[in-house]
């Protein structure tokens, strides 16, 4: 048996009294959401005045967390695991750099085209889901990320190969129209990430709250209720692989902006990947603010665990908070907090206005 | 004729290595009907503990049977203790604690060894000179000697499913757990020994995969390209199959040799994209693989 | 001696995930004895069963000779002389007929006991002597039944459960069966508690019935009773 991966609203426990009820799109809820956004505002203006370092480990914050926003996608809500998103990240990221430094593209054009790109690859990797599922399926996205480096060092006349390609700061000069000098290119990237960031997490909010989320939620549970239900599963799965590893790319195009060079040994390896996986997992699977968390999480872990001793601490630590969060909260840091807050606060969706005329019965 | 055979050699070397991974997955899919990604990080870390007791003055064949008794250990306690809790919930749950073994344990190789090659004592003379000609083929020894273990223990796990009690009750298990259960099956203690047995061939096999890559160096990185063939050869026979895993694992070495060795027009290596290739391939067109009886599906 | 029943429950209570399929359910055994649970479908036999034998959790006492076992798994239960023959055969289909019984031999001491054990399981279904190296999912529907049944006993048990053995197979199989089910249980003193929807043959080899409905026990009372309640008869045997 499958266990729900989101919580069903708990019938309040035997409490004297349950749990406060909101109703979406009511007065409390509309303050309630004002002061998320108010705080969420000024969490960005502060980054936004950071000094460099400080600053570019929320770009990298913002960086992941669209990855992993994709990631969610297809592993979160549709259930396709997939073990080597680093390889769409990569393509993402590669995508950037052959554009800027073979074809002198301006470095924001190429986000389109990497998502574009990605949405094509992340077409084909979907097919075979069609065929083939869980545990196949990550066997099969595994040997897709592992293999993806080896790809890279084939076409070494467009990506460098082994030795990896450089984009020279001259090319990632911010555009006039944003008013940031050469010097300033860690803030106009900052403010980039957060914006693309913003952008994707509004478009999933969308999709995941509409009829296509409860689509996938329907197919993952599911596949032969869904099925009945009128769903197409293999349009469904497909375009969920598609779109899931275009958002992926994007994040990766971000980040060739950001880091500037490029190894695929170093930051595209199925080592990456996993980390991806871990943050949604960590975070939350199939929640919104999830890959939030899981970002936080895939980017001050490692520099934390830095001080503890070798490089590689980072990759154990991340396994214990795993293997902890598997055990004690299924759904994540996000998912347990959001079962935590279901015992004291109750959001309700606002009442359907009765047409004029009808009596309840 | 010579070049030819030497290619062959070098294929049958590391096919040995991938049989036995594969083996190592097979013997685990048999029992809990999951891959263990982690297979190839299990072995790893013994490899790692290997080469340190051998750094510290001892001799590697002394080294062998503590590190394969090590793996056997690690097996059974991660089945145990992080498997078999998440069980009954969900495949992905176990997928997942698997995946964070394989970086867990990896990234324990590089805190306590660090992340530079080591150099690993040869376990049989394997100088330039250390040779037989066979029709003007070189054939090393150290080959030779890897044939002999992957032989050895394919021999082995071939008498416990066939010929003991205890892999009658494996086999029984792999069939049906539950039906295993009503005949007085310990299923759980079967469970954790198959990880553990299934661990165990992962230790010899991490030992015997430093001959095959270059120059006797190993890296953090040595076992994930191993663990894509070994689960190409696993998928590619047939993952419940004893006799898939030798004709899988053998068909990935020495098809990639020969591949690597004649199809020079594709430049370079493309080893992994073809594992890939072939995975989708088997998984699309044959699901049970080649000698396979049964394919697993989410219920 | 003690006069306590080989098996009883009380107040058992089993379901699966959130749904309670049993409510409360007194049943019980004693040495020797044939009893028969009816009951339609969805009643609850089955679960019944798989609680009893410890294949799904339960909450309620389970006693075995007096005293209360907790919850045992299903090789403790075996332990105790108590086996299971599941609905649908459970049969180790990529097995041959040998290892099948033989795994059914398990819980037996020595590879002699086990090999004596599979001999006179041979001559009572000489059936499976001949295809004792085919692969048992290749046998028919009611020799996989035998197999089913020769490996449930294989373990020597005092008492035998049976989830609906006639369940798909051909009325005279089913007759065949349920002889050497009576002449087992005469034989070797094996108790037997039988669920079935096809109570006119359970009726005959039972001394006792429970009848099941919507996972509580209706009522109860010796076979002879239930054949001349005529409300019983014409629900369960139709005449």
């Amino acid at each position: 048996m499958l266990e729900p991966k989101t919580t069903p609203a708990q019938a309040p426990a035997s409490t004297k009294r349950g749990p406060r009820v909101i109703r979406r799109g009511g007065r409390e809820h509309t303050v309630l959401l004002g002061i998320g956004a108010v705080l969420a505002v000024l969490v960005i203006l502060w980054g936004g005045q950071l000094d460099p370092f400080n600053q570019g480990q929320l770009t990298r914050v913002a960086i992941f967390a669209i990855a992993i926003v994709g990631l969610n996608i297809a592993t979160g809500y549709i259930g396709l695991l997939s073990v080597g998103h680093s390889a769409f990240f990569g393509l993402g990221a590669y995508t950037t750099g052959v554009l800027v430094v073979k074809y002198e593209w301006d470095p924001l054009m190429t986000i389109p085209a990497a998502l574009v790109v990605c949405l094509v690859v992340g077409l084909l990797v979907g097919l075979p889901a069609l065929r083939i599922r869980g545990l196949y399926l990550a066997m099969v996205t595994l040997a897709f990320g592992v293999a993806f480096p080896e790809i890279v060092a084939h076409f070494d006349d467009l990506t460098g190969g082994a030795e990896g390609m450089t984009i020279r700061r001259q090319q990632l000069r911010p555009p006039e129209w944003s008013g940031f000098t050469l010097g300033e290119r860690s803030q106009w990237v900052y403010w980039l990430c957060v914006v693309v960031l913003l952008i994707v997490m509004w478009i999933a909010h969308n999709m995941v709250r509409g009829r296509y989320g409860m689509a996938m939620i329907a197919v993952r549970e599911n596949e032969i209720a869904a099925a009945s239900s009128g769903i197409n599963i293999a349009v469904m799965k497909v375009t969920a692989f598609g779109v899931s590893g275009a958002v992926t790319g994007v994040a990766g195009s971000l980040f060739a902006m950001y880091i500037g060079s490029l190894f695929a040994e170093g930051s595209f390896t199925l080592l990456a990947g996993i980390t991806l996986l871990i943050g949604l997992v960590i975070g939350g699977e199939a929640t919104r603010s999830g890959p939030l968390v899981g970002a936080l999480a895939v980017v001050f872990v490692p520099y934390y665990a830095a001080e503890l001793g070798q490089g590689q601490v980072a990759a154990v630590l991340f396994a214990v908070v795993l293997i902890f969060v598997i055990f004690v909260a299924p759904a994540g840091i996000v998912g347990g907090i959001a079962k935590a807050v279901r015992k004291v606060v109750v959001v309700t969706p606002r009442i359907p206005r009765k047409p004029e005329g009808t009596q309840q019965s | 004729m010579d070049i030819f055979l030497s290619r062959l050699f070098s294929g049958m070397t590391a096919g040995s290595i991938y049989v036995l991974i594969a083996l190592a997955l097979v013997v685990v899919f048999r029992s809990s009907s999951t891959i263990n990604f982690a297979q190839g990080e299990f072995a790893l870390f013994t490899t790692y503990v290997a080469w340190w007791l051998t750094e510290r003055g001892l001799n590697i064949w002394v080294a062998i049977p503590p590190i394969i008794v090590l793996g056997f250990v690690m097996g059974a306690l991660a089945e145990r203790f992080l498997i078999r809790p998440v069980r009954k919930r969900d495949e992905t749950a176990i997928l997942i604690v698997a995946l964070g073994l394989f970086t867990g344990l990896n990234g324990l190789d590089g805190w306590i060894w660090g992340s530079d090659e080591k150099v690993f004592p040869a376990m049989f003379p394997s100088g330039e000179d250390d040779y037989v000609s066979v029709l003007g083929a070189r054939l090393h020894y150290d080959s030779i000697l890897v044939w002999i273990f992957a032989a050895a223990v394919v021999i082995g796990l071939t008498v416990l499913f066939k010929r003991t009690s205890l892999g009658l009750e494996m086999r029984a298990v792999a069939t049906n757990p539950e039906s295993a259960a009503l005949c007085g099956i310990k299923v759980g203690r079967i469970l954790t020994i198959s990880w553990g047995l299934s661990a165990a061939i992962g230790s010899l096999a991490g030992v015997m995969l430093v001959p095959t890559i270059p120059p006797g160096q190993l890296n953090l990185a040595s076992m994930f390209q191993v663990l894509i063939f070994a689960s190409a050869a696993a998928l590619l026979g047939g993952l419940d199959s004893v006799k898939g895993a030798v004709v899988g694992g053998m068909v990935m070495g020495i098809g990639l040799a020969m591949i690597n060795g004649y199809a020079t027009f594709i430049g370079g290596s493309f080893s992994l994209t073809f594992a890939l290739i072939l995975i989708v391939v088997v998984l699309v067109v044959r699901p049970t693989g080649l000698y396979g009886t049964r394919r697993l599906e989410r219920v | 001696m003690t006069d306590a029943p080989l098996l009883e429950v009380r107040g058992l209570r089993a379901g699966y995930g959130q749904v309670n399929v049993l409510h409360d359910i007194d049943l019980s055994v004693g040495t020797g004895e044939v009893v028969v649970v009816l009951g339609a479908n969805g009643a609850g036999k089955s679960t019944l069963m798989s609680a009893m034998s410890g294949l799904i959790p339960h909450s309620g006492e389970i006693l075995v000779d007096g005293s209360p076992v907790g919850h045992p798994r299903p090789d403790q239960m075996l332990a105790r002389g108590i086996s299971l023959v599941p609905q649908g055969r459970g049969t180790l289909t990529a097995l041959d007929v040998t290892d099948n019984l033989r795994v059914g031999g398990t819980g037996l001491g020595s590879k002699k006991d086990v090999d004596e054990e599979i001999d006179r399981w041979f001559g009572i279904f000489p059936r499976l002597a001949e295809r004792a190296d085919q692969i048992a999912g290749t046998l028919s529907g009611g020799e996989q039944q035998m197999l089913a049944i020769a490996r449930a006993l294989m373990s020597r048990p005092r008492l035998l459960l049976c989830d609906e053995i006639s369940l798909g197979l051909a009325p005279l199989i089913v007759q065949e069966l349920f002889g050497t089910l009576r002449r087992v249980s005469a034989e070797s003193g094996t108790a037997l508690l039988l669920v079935e929807q096809n109570a006119e043959l359970a009726l005959d080899i039972a001394s006792r019935v429970y009848l099941l409905e919507v996972g509580a026990v209706a009522s109860s009372g010796t076979a002879d009773s239930f054949r001349e309640n005529n409300n019983i008869r014409q629900a369960y045997l139709g005449y």
